[in-house]
């Protein structure tokens, strides 16, 4: 899976946006959205808030949890912590990019949120490696990793797969004795 | 005594703070958190002497050239003075000392401790050490009696003792005080103060004991005789200064702090004529010429009473009793029990009764307890006055803006846009944003001229600035839909007239002064009328046409405010509303808010936060339709109104956690409110469909408004509104027929229509009631019989505006289907009414007609000529049942040939009735299928 399409996804995500312009409801495929009045706040998908910041019609609500305060404290956590802490939103890591490299003039602290963004990111993919090492090492036969987001699983998911197969190919290709190598090396 | 407060200095960094004059007058001594101790030549000395005892200083006092501090390294230091040279350690604590002072003849120090313990050292020879223990808390405030003999002090654990110095032994004590654990958690430092010299009629150096009825919302944190022992100052929490005489028990002084800061620390000038005080901020203050009757008194007293002390110094023991706030309620036992107490320990003592109230009525107070003879000391004390208190009339302000005082402040923020005022060092500015960038670009203005009010409309921003001295007040308005290319014009008022609030409406603008006049202006800069306000005004509001002015009609007591609003229609019909009736607040509270819904509906919010809308179906009272302080989760949480709708019900406002308005940054978020009435048992189902139904009612009201002064409504929301109300009685009328109450059925059937009402029999009769079913259809009958009453009486009584309502091009279609029923009359007729009627009352503005949605008012448009027109002539003024007459007379006659004419009538109606209902019937077949299937 390529990371614009986890991004595609994360743009499905609703954020709160303050219009500058009035309109109706309008009646799109995935759900109705608006009325939208000026000065009000209104739920809409992200890649519309996008969409309209970039036209300059709106400003958008940051989510609540893209808040210093709130960050510092699940960093604290995400490092205390060994296993994979609850992240405050699937997408973290993808509308922290995007609301920040689009509208970081209506998010208040932007820089210090991308820091501890990349923070967060930074320790729970080392989290990753590290469980993955750990997995491939002991030789297990399979992990349990929760509260993982779909971008974590996929920056490592091609590449340890890949690794795992070639890891087996060579094993097998040690021990020629082993029935289940070769089966395997037929298929 | 008129006395000068100078601006404060900063002094130390922030934090507890102590000052203290020397022997001389000559400096001004303080000591603060950042270790240091400053000697001032003066308020205005700009390189004072620093000199640094510790990291913190606690407390200090200086007599004959030797400074004593208490530092956080837990000792107490001599420094000399005013070199400020190390002179060793006094004396240890086992923590720091809070609070030290000397004796008269500064031969002693006492010290009081974090560690429970008082201390009492010689000078000149440290070892010789009393120790009092006793208190069970860390000690606040120590004082020597004059005669050196007694000490008092007051501690954490809520009690002021007296002590035998000699004997090292407590005489009394008093549990005055409210316990703490702490110094820093106490409400109030609790000073104690020693009279100085004895007065006239107790000459065994027995002061007499007297309390200052004090009225103060916050504790006194500090008190200080003045050197001649007739003037008694105070410092309080909130930052209030005050001197009193205490011979006549008069307040003489009174004064606030600048900033409201905790007064900490007070002194006199050994002279009497200045005060100098410091508060927990690191500022120091003086009062200034207080001389003028305190300095003859200090020459005088001194001169008679030389005789009785050995050393006259005149430098006042520091620091009274102050009792932290104890409640009204306990104040008369414990006056008792002081009382009592003065025989027995014959020391003289002063105390300041506290008592909850108003400061700003201190003054009736003072001067009512003033009658009481200074000789009657046992007698409780009780100011004379003890009804109820006038409450501080509110200001005038602006709905939608925080306070003047602010360096950033919204001075508008309604349902338009935001109008932001700047006035820092490097900018004085007004930005105007909007909410719906279509109205127009945001503005940036530079506020030379100081405006401090603003309104903002779909068409103008409306700003006015005070008068000065030279300048007069000024109203400014910034017309920026004007399709001239002057777009802005300035009026300036008469000399003395301050512009106090103004609003603008649709073509019109207006302002209230402090002249008690409203001045009225059109959009363009033409004055208008002005007209007289029955009193000083609180705020305005403007909407369309309508202008709703609150002012006080007089004086509130006891925290209500007396508020009477004014509702104006200009326009065609240019009448008062509702003629300046008492305004509707919650007990205690003030107006926060006022406005007019997006519909134009009066509306307006209290400081307790309720939201009352006006009903004008019902004599124009006032409703209240929400509590905002319902959804807040904090005690100190408000809601900061900008804007109500009702349709949808939307309370439009911004959240402020722990405070009662939003800050400009960062950009608060609007949240939406629901409209909530207050009615009895919401919780059940019966309650809540109550309150969805009268809420329903109360929140279309305004189609009848806006319809019956001429603009165009939102039919389809208006038959919506209905279907909605009148689904909800079906559902009421459902549920009580299921708790078996038949009475509560009907009643609940009198507010259907009579199209619903024949739903109800049906969905009766199926449910085998046929009691219910039988009242129900004479109900229907007698619902069927109003209709027919009225409909003669309606074309002479009714106003002719009130056909508009059901005059739409549906309700054409709907007559024909319904055969021969009223609407064909009321068709007719509004169609000859319509033609009477203004076609366009409002001409529509730049702005509005770009807009296709925001302005809820839309002029009226033309009504579409229909083809009826032709017979218009004939019917005018008919019913439907003498039109359905016309039609079927021939019929009539024929059938029966030898009727009179009444007989004709009489069988027309009874033809008439059948026919409508059977029509009826046929019409709602469907609709009550579905609601019983429901």
């Amino acid at each position: 899976m390529d990371p614009s399409e986890v991004e595609f996804l994360a743009e499905k995500e609703v954020v709160k946006i303050i219009p500058n312009f009035s309109l109706d409801k309008i009646y799109l495929i995935g759900g109705d959205l608006g009325p939208f009045n000026p000065g009000l706040p209104v739920d809409v998908p992200v890649w519309l808030a996008l969409n309209l910041k970039q036209r300059q019609k709106c400003r958008i609500v940051p989510p609540e949890w893209m808040d210093v305060e709130k960050l510092e404290e699940i960093r604290e956590l995400e490092r205390k912590e060994d296993t994979f802490t609850p992240v405050p939103s699937p997408y973290y890591m993808e509308l922290t990019k995007l609301l920040l490299n689009h509208a970081s003039d209506n998010i208040p602290k932007a820089d210090e949120i991308r820091t501890l963004v990349k923070d967060i990111w930074d320790t729970r993919i080392a989290k990753l490696r590290l469980s993955a090492d750990s997995f491939i090492s002991q030789q297990e036969a399979h992990a349990k990793l929760d509260n993982l987001t779909l971008m974590e699983i996929n920056t490592t998911r091609s590449f340890l797969l890949d690794t795992l197969n070639c890891m087996y190919k060579l094993r097998s290709n040690l021990q020629p004795g082993s029935s289940g190598g070769k089966a395997q090396d037929h298929q | 005594m008129p006395c000068e407060r100078k601006p404060m200095r900063y002094g130390h960094s922030e934090g507890h703070t102590d000052v203290c004059f020397d022997d001389a007058g000559k400096y001004i001594v303080t000591c603060g958190s950042d270790g240091d101790v400053r000697i001032w030549e003066s308020l205005d000395d700009d390189d004072p002497k620093s000199i640094n005892v510790g990291e913190k200083v606690y407390s200090l006092a200086l007599k004959n050239g030797k400074l004593v501090t208490a530092a956080s390294n837990n000792t107490v230091q001599i420094h000399t003075f005013p070199e400020g040279d190390p002179d060793g350690i006094l004396t240890r604590f086992t923590t720091n000392a809070t609070h030290i002072t000397y004796n008269r003849s500064g031969s002693r120090v006492a010290a009081g401790s974090s560690d429970f313990m008082v201390k009492v050292v010689e000078m000149y020879d440290s070892s010789q050490q009393k120790t009092l223990r006793g208190h069970t808390a860390p000690i606040l405030s120590v004082t020597f009696d004059p005669k050196d003999e007694f000490l008092a002090s007051a501690s954490c654990d809520g009690s002021v003792a007296v002590w035998k110095i000699e004997e090292q032994t407590q005489v009394t004590s008093w549990p005055l005080l409210q316990k703490s654990n702490d110094v820093i958690n106490a409400k109030s430092l609790c000073r104690l103060a020693w009279q100085p010299k004895a007065s006239f009629f107790h000459l065994h150096l027995l002061s007499p004991s007297f309390s200052i009825p004090c009225s103060f919302h916050q504790a006194i944190n500090v008190v200080a005789w003045s050197p001649c022992g007739k003037f008694l100052a105070a410092g309080s929490i909130g930052g209030l200064l005050t001197v009193w005489d205490v011979e006549s028990k008069l307040c003489v002084e009174r004064q606030k702090h600048e900033k409201g800061y905790t007064v900490c620390g007070l002194a006199w000038h050994p002279s009497g004529g200045q005060i100098a005080y410091t508060d927990t901020e690191g500022c120091l203050g003086v009062l200034d010429g207080l001389s003028s009757s305190s300095s003859s008194s200090s020459t005088t007293t001194p001169a008679s009473y030389d005789d009785l002390f050995d050393d006259d110094d005149d430098r006042p023991m520091d620091e009274g009793i102050s009792e932290g706030a104890r409640s009204p309620a306990k104040n008369p036992g414990d006056e008792d029990d002081d009382d009592d107490l003065i025989p027995a320990t014959g020391r003289a003592r002063n105390r300041s009764s506290l008592k909850q109230g108003l400061d700003k009525f201190v003054d009736d107070d003072d001067a009512g307890s003033a009658i009481v003879p200074p000789a009657a000391v046992a007698a409780p004390l009780r100011p004379v006055y003890d009804g109820p208190m006038p409450t501080p009339p509110q200001k005038a302000f602006q709905p939608g803006s925080t306070p003047a005082h602010l360096m950033h402040r919204f001075m508008m923020w309604n349902s338009v846009g935001i109008v932001r005022g700047y006035n820092d060092d490097q900018d004085n500015a007004i930005d105007v944003e909007f909410h719906d960038t279509a109205v127009h670009h945001a503005m940036h203005l530079t506020n030379s001229l100081g405006h401090t009010v603003a309104d903002l409309s779909q068409e103008a921003v409306l700003l006015a600035c005070p008068g000065t001295d030279e300048l007069a007040s000024k109203l400014q308005c910034l017309h920026f839909s004007s399709w001239d290319t002057n777009k802005e014009w300035m009026v300036d008022l008469p000399k003395g007239e301050d512009v106090q609030a103004l609003c603008l409406g649709q073509g019109w603008a207006a302002a209230a002064t402090s002249a008690l006049i409203l001045r009225l202006f059109s959009i363009g800069g033409v004055q208008r009328e002005l007209f007289s306000l029955p009193g000083p005004v609180v705020c305005i509001a403007g909407h369309g046409e309508q202008l709703l002015v609150v002012y006080h009609r007089g004086t509130g007591f006891d925290g209500e405010q007396a508020l009477g609003v004014q509702l104006l229609q200009f326009g065609q019909k240019r009448r008062q509303v509702i003629h300046g009736e008492p305004l509707p607040l919650s007990r205690k509270s003030h107006l926060s808010w006022l406005g007019f819904t997006a519909e134009g509906t009066p509306c307006f919010i209290d400081s307790e936060g309720v939201v009352r809308l006006l009903n004008r179906s019902l004599g124009n009272m006032w409703t209240p339709v929400c509590n905002t302080r319902d959804n807040c989760k904090g005690k100190s949480d408000h809601y900061w109104m900008v804007g109500v709708h009702e349709n949808p019900q939307q309370l439009r406002c911004i959240p402020c956690k722990g405070s009662r308005y939003p800050p400009t940054l960062p950009r608060p978020a609007v949240a939406v409110l629901p409209f909530k009435l207050p009615l009895c048992q919401t919780t059940t189902e019966k309650g809540q469909m109550e309150e969805q139904y009268w809420r329903s009612v109360l929140l279309h009201n305004h189609y009848g408004f806006l319809s019956s002064s001429g603009y165009e409504i939102d039919e389809e929301g208006q038959s919506q509104a209905q279907k909605e109300q009148q689904e909800l009685l079906m559902k009421m009328f459902a549920l009580s027929c299921k708790l078996e109450r038949e009475f509560r059925s009907v009643e609940l059937a009198e507010l259907m229509t009579q199209n619903v009402v024949t739903l109800a029999i049906r969905y009766a009769s199926r449910s085998h009631r046929m009691a219910l079913a039988q009242r129900l259809s004479d109900l229907a009958l007698e619902k069927a019989n109003q209709l027919q009453g009225e409909e003669p009486q309606e074309e002479e009584e009714e106003e002719p505006l009130q056909y508009t309502r059901r005059n739409t091009g549906s309700g054409l279609g709907r007559s024909g289907s319904a055969g021969g029923q009223n609407r064909v009359t009321n068709v007719l007729d509004s169609m000859m009414s319509s033609s009477k009627k203004p076609t366009a009352l409002l001409s529509s503005s730049g702005s509005t007609g770009k807009l296709n949605k925001t302005p809820f008012l839309k002029p009226l448009a033309p009504r579409p000529k229909t083809k009826v027109q032709h017979n218009s002539v004939y019917v005018r003024h008919k019913s439907g049942f003498q039109l359905w007459l016309e039609d079927n007379r021939r019929i009539i006659l024929a059938d029966n040939p030898d009727l009179e004419e009444t007989d004709v009538i009489k069988e027309a109606i009874g033809r008439f009735r059948t026919l409508s209902a059977d029509d009826r019937l046929v019409r709602h077949l469907t609709h009550l299928v579905r609601l019983e299937a429901a």
